[in-house]
């Protein structure tokens, strides 16, 4: 990889970028490059329609909803820098802190499951309500469930985790439903580390 | 030890007469094990001599036509010798079992199989004392057609899919080459020890390379029955109980491979490189063979469940035979049979379970744990019996320098090997998971049987080698195996998390899978959630319409899942009588097979109507309720393969407790409730609500018939109150909000018709519910231990 350097150069804000997210300059290029491949139109940015390009995220029942956690409020493309900084979320948690990084670095556990409520949480009061918990619940189990089967689940899951009884879940309580579950294990991409 | 503790208990121990009498039985019968053997093979002569005797008679009567006396009484213990053995054995093994648990302080301390070592050296030494010749108890036939098969099924059932996908890489590694490596070390190095000392002529240079690695290769694999014994005891986490008890497993592949290949050569004296490739190509060939044919018998088995649909009864069968099968053709083959027997139960169970009916699953559980339980025992005792039996030709430093090659080598290996899976790993391991690993490589059984199969001829050393093997297993399992469970707790390693999943935890962990799948493909990378998102659309799509019979083919995991908590949540509530304080009768909403569908609730709700009940008929209820209800004990949550006691501790103690603790609040709301909203009239054909199973049971119960003016009460038939209970509560939750809200929400709790005209809509229901409760008794008669290891475990999630 002779290029590397060079193609570093190509990459806006490189330097910064890893020190933020904590990739490594041959992760940066790589996905560089990935973005790179994605956006067609070679206009340095990405819109939805690139996403939806990727032909199994359209198979994937929630595909609409991680397209769109890449699009902050309001915008309609994506540059490079918005793109690693969401991916950087997936990093395997680093085991020994290194210098100079941010003190809440992305991939710790508690923004990655905020990342992970946000894909819940629609409409952004931060709160996880019925109704969300049911289009969620509908997607993930498609036609072959009845109505009143979601109702059910739907039902039972806010009634365990719901602890302040305002019939919504909120960032805590989903937090702590999980608490047993390992998520640096779930949460993580092996290559994005 | 039992024998000894009879009739001399200890006075501060304050044992009860019953206890006192069965460790009494249990010291005498294990001097009639002794003596009987030995009957046995005495009186063998003896009977054959009387046939002698009778043959002589006989032709003398032809002669004389003398008449002996008619035998009113015989002995013949020749006709029933084997059988009667055998189940002496099993019977002394499972008394063994009852005794350790009636001292709880030696059970503490000491794992039960040194105890059971112990009991078998006793026995054997017993037999030995009586002058005859110990039986040869652990034949390598017997131990691996009979007594090894229950264990591996066991554990291959039960096998926790997910934690072990995902681990795979790791366990592989560990039993692959670490195994490797402790066979050549072990046996290089001993090879090399036998060398040195050229000054004094030892029995050791005779020893050659060949069998030295043969001998490395019997002692270097650790053995699944030992490490079953000893790490249920010690509840270690889960990722530390699948490594080291799946390498466990797979190295049978390994050890299989280099038997056979140190064995054929050892004659020849030499092995050259093809015979090298060709260990190789045997190893892939032993190991995916094996995998193969495991996979191919569990397809069939899950292809039969499908049909079996009208004989509910011989289903488990099926389980056991096409198991069976799997291993006996590998093992036809010479192909791994651990690995298939694995494979079997791996890949069958997700359909199995989807096709039978509840109480064939509980046959199911219930038969593998007996089994496997006993046979391990068995196991045991059979090795202590086998170290008195076998000739033996100890050697100091061949033993010595066996055992701590054992130690060091796997110590190394594990420390090697971490470093290099490390890199690999999301999750590391730690020194401490190190250290737990290395130390619970423990040896057993197996690598005994092997030794003890190697033929005399080729292997003139042969009883020094199991003298070594044997000397190793019992530092292993007693030293080890002792020590182990306080250096858990010194070493703080984690514990098993003894809580059930969530619904919750389901439903975002599922979420979370198709998250990362989505992030995988957008990155462009296939990694691990790719294929397993890959896998599970094939086996959704393929698969389970192939090998699950019915409308169950299509439903989601999450359905599965929350059903299973239903119905698990629901027996436990009733059997520990919390749920007799609500009149019944809320259905679970949860429709499975059979069920008609469901007309749209009408679209403008009308008003809901609770049945107002007066205060005297409310009390009739209850006291009914109350009275026919069986309080059986509370059934425990999770269990220890051996234990069936129920365990305050475990988690989901405190969670009855709150659902207690709800159902006396609503009691006390059904009191203070006099004016209430009402609920929508429910269709006419509303769905029954038994389970698939449940429905095609013999003693399935039917939802009554729906006619007009009856309120369509139908219970859940295996759960009356709790679902009900539940979801009433949540009716009235929303009930209430809606007080506050005045927004009309769908009913989806209640079913019930306003009371039209009835004296009281409770009159049916109860008269249903009586009869329910009683057949309810009748079904939960036995419904098995609620374990959590396999009830949760959705498969490939």
């Amino acid at each position: 990889m002779g290029s590397s350097s060079s193609n570093m150069n190509h990459i806006p804000d490189a330097e910064e970028l890893m020190q933020e997210t904590g990739f490594s300059s041959a992760h940066l290029l790589r996905l560089y490059e990935r973005f790179e491949f994605l956006d067609r139109e070679k206009r340095g940015e990405l819109t939805p329609d690139d996403f939806e390009a990727v032909g199994r995220l359209a198979l994937n029942p929630i595909g609409g909803r991680i397209i769109g956690a890449f699009f902050s409020q309001g915008q309609e493309t994506v540059d490079f820098a918005s793109f690693v900084r969401i991916l950087a979320h997936f990093r395997p948690a680093d085991t020994n802190r290194r210098d100079g990084a941010p003190q809440d670095p992305a991939n710790s556990r508690t923004r990655k499951l905020k990342f992970a409520f946000q894909l819940y949480d629609q409409d952004g009061d931060g709160m996880i309500s019925r109704v969300e918990l049911l289009q969620v619940l509908r997607a993930m189990m498609g036609i072959q469930v009845t109505e009143e089967q979601l109702q059910s689940i739907a039902e039972r899951a806010i009634q365990e985790a719901d602890l302040d009884r305002d019939d919504a879940i909120s960032f805590d309580e989903f937090k702590k439903s999980l608490e047993k579950v390992n998520i640096d294990h779930k949460m993580s991409i092996l290559f994005l580390r | 030890m039992p024998s000894r503790a009879g009739p001399h208990s200890p006075a501060g121990v304050g044992k009860s007469l019953p206890e006192r009498g069965l460790l009494l039985l249990l010291m005498v019968f294990v001097f009639l094990e002794g003596s009987v053997l030995p009957l046995g093979a005495a009186s063998s002569p003896d009977i054959s001599h009387k046939e002698n005797v009778d043959n002589h008679q006989v032709a003398a009567v032809v002669h004389n036509n003398t008449k002996k006396a008619f035998p009113v009484l015989d002995l013949d213990y020749k006709h029933v010798q084997t059988p009667f053995e055998i189940s002496l054995w099993v019977l002394l093994a499972s008394l063994m079992k009852l005794g350790f648990h009636l001292i709880p302080r030696l059970s503490g301390i000491v794992p039960e199989s040194c105890l059971l070592i112990t009991v078998g050296l006793l026995v054997g030494g017993l037999i030995k004392l009586a002058g005859e010749q110990v039986p040869p108890v652990l034949d390598s036939r017997l131990f691996f057609l009979c007594l090894l098969p229950p264990i591996i099924l066991d554990a291959g059932y039960f096998l926790p899919i997910r934690a072990f996908m995902d681990n795979l890489g790791t366990i592989l590694m560990f039993a692959v080459v670490g195994t490797l490596w402790n066979a050549f070390f072990i046996g290089g190095l001993l090879y090399a020890v036998c060398q040195i000392q050229p000054a004094n002529p030892n029995p050791l240079h005779t020893l050659e390379l060949l069998p030295c690695l043969l001998f490395g290769s019997i002692v270097s694999a650790v053995d699944p029955v030992a490490v079953l014994a000893v790490f249920e005891e010690i509840h270690i986490n889960e990722l530390l109980h699948i490594l080291v008890f799946g390498e466990s497993l797979l190295n049978d592949a390994v050890t299989v491979v280099l038997y056979h290949l140190f064995e054929e050569y050892s004659g020849q004296g030499t092995v050259t490189v093809m015979d090298c490739f060709l260990g190789v190509l045997s190893f892939l060939v032993v190991a995916l063979g094996g995998v193969l044919v495991g996979a191919i018998y569990g397809i069939l088995a899950a292809f039969t469940s499908r049909f079996a649909s009208h004989t509910r009864v011989i289903e488990p069968l099926f389980v056991f035979v096409y198991s069976y099968m799997a291993y006996l053709s590998a093992e036809m083959f010479h192909l791994s049979g651990i690995m298939a027997l694995i494979a079997c139960g791996a890949v069958m169970r997700p359909y199995v379970e989807a096709n039978i009916s509840h109480k064939s699953h509980t046959t199911i559980k219930y038969f593998l744990k007996m089994w496997s339980s006993v046979s391990e025992t068995l196991i045991f005792i059979f090795l202590g019996v086998a170290t008195v039996d076998g000739p033996h030709a100890w050697n100091w430093t061949f033993v010595t320098v066996t055992v701590i090659l054992c130690l060091v080598a796997r110590v190394i290996g594990v420390i090697g090997l971490t470093y290099v899976i490390n890199q690999f790993r999301i999750v590391k391991l730690t020194t401490k998971d190190q250290f737990i690993i290395a130390y619970g490589g423990l040896r057993g059984a197996i690598a005994f049987s092997l030794g003890f199969l190697l033929d005399k001829n080729h292997f003139p050393m042969r009883e020094m080698f199991l003298t070594a093997i044997i000397t190793v297993i019992f530092f292993t399992v007693f030293v080890q195996g002792m020590t182990i469970k306080p250096l858990v707790e010194l070493l703080a390693v984690k514990k098993k998390q003894e809580a059930k999943r969530s619904i919750n935890e389901e439903i975002h962990t599922q979420f979370l899978d198709h998250l990362l799948t989505g992030i995988e493909d957008i990155c462009g990378h296939y990694g691990h959630h790719h294929w397993k998102d890959k896998l599970n659309r094939f086996n959704k799509k393929y698969v389970k319409k192939c090998l699950i019979a019915g409308e169950r083919s299509r439903e989601p995991q999450l359905i599965a899942f929350y059903h299973k908590m239903e119905m698990k949540q629901a027996i436990e509530l009733v059997e520990s009588g919390g749920g007799v304080n609500l009149p019944s009768a809320v259905p679970s909403t949860v429709s499975m097979q059979n069920i008609q569908p469901k007309k749209p609730p009408p679209a403008k709700p009308a008003e809901r109507a609770l049945p107002q009940l007066p205060r005297g008929r409310e009390e009739e209820i209850r006291n009914i309720l109350r009275g026919n209800l069986q309080r059986t004990r509370q059934r425990l949550r999770s269990y220890n393969r051996h234990t069936l006691v129920a365990d305050p501790y475990e988690d989901g103690f405190g969670d009855f407790l709150l659902k207690k603790q709800k159902m006396i609040e609503l009691e006390k709301k059904i009191k203070d409730m006099n004016n209430y909203l009402t609920v929508p009239a429910a269709p006419p054909d509303s769905p029954t609500m038994c389970r698939a199973r449940l429905a095609s049971d013999p003693q399935a119960y039917r939802g009554k018939p729906d006619s007009d003016n009856v309120p369509t009460i139908h219970v859940d038939l295996a759960s009356p109150q709790s679902p009900d209970s539940v979801n009433m509560m949540d009716e009235f939750r929303r009930a209430g909000q809606q007080q506050k809200h005045q927004q009309q929400e769908e009913n989806q709790g209640l079913m019930m018709k306003p009371p039209s005209g009835q004296s009281g809509p409770k009159k049916p229901g109860e008269a249903d519910s009586d009869r329910d409760q009683q057949k309810l008794t009748r079904c939960l008669s036995d419904p098995g231990p609620s374990a959590d290891e396999d009830e949760d475990e959705p498969f490939l999630p």
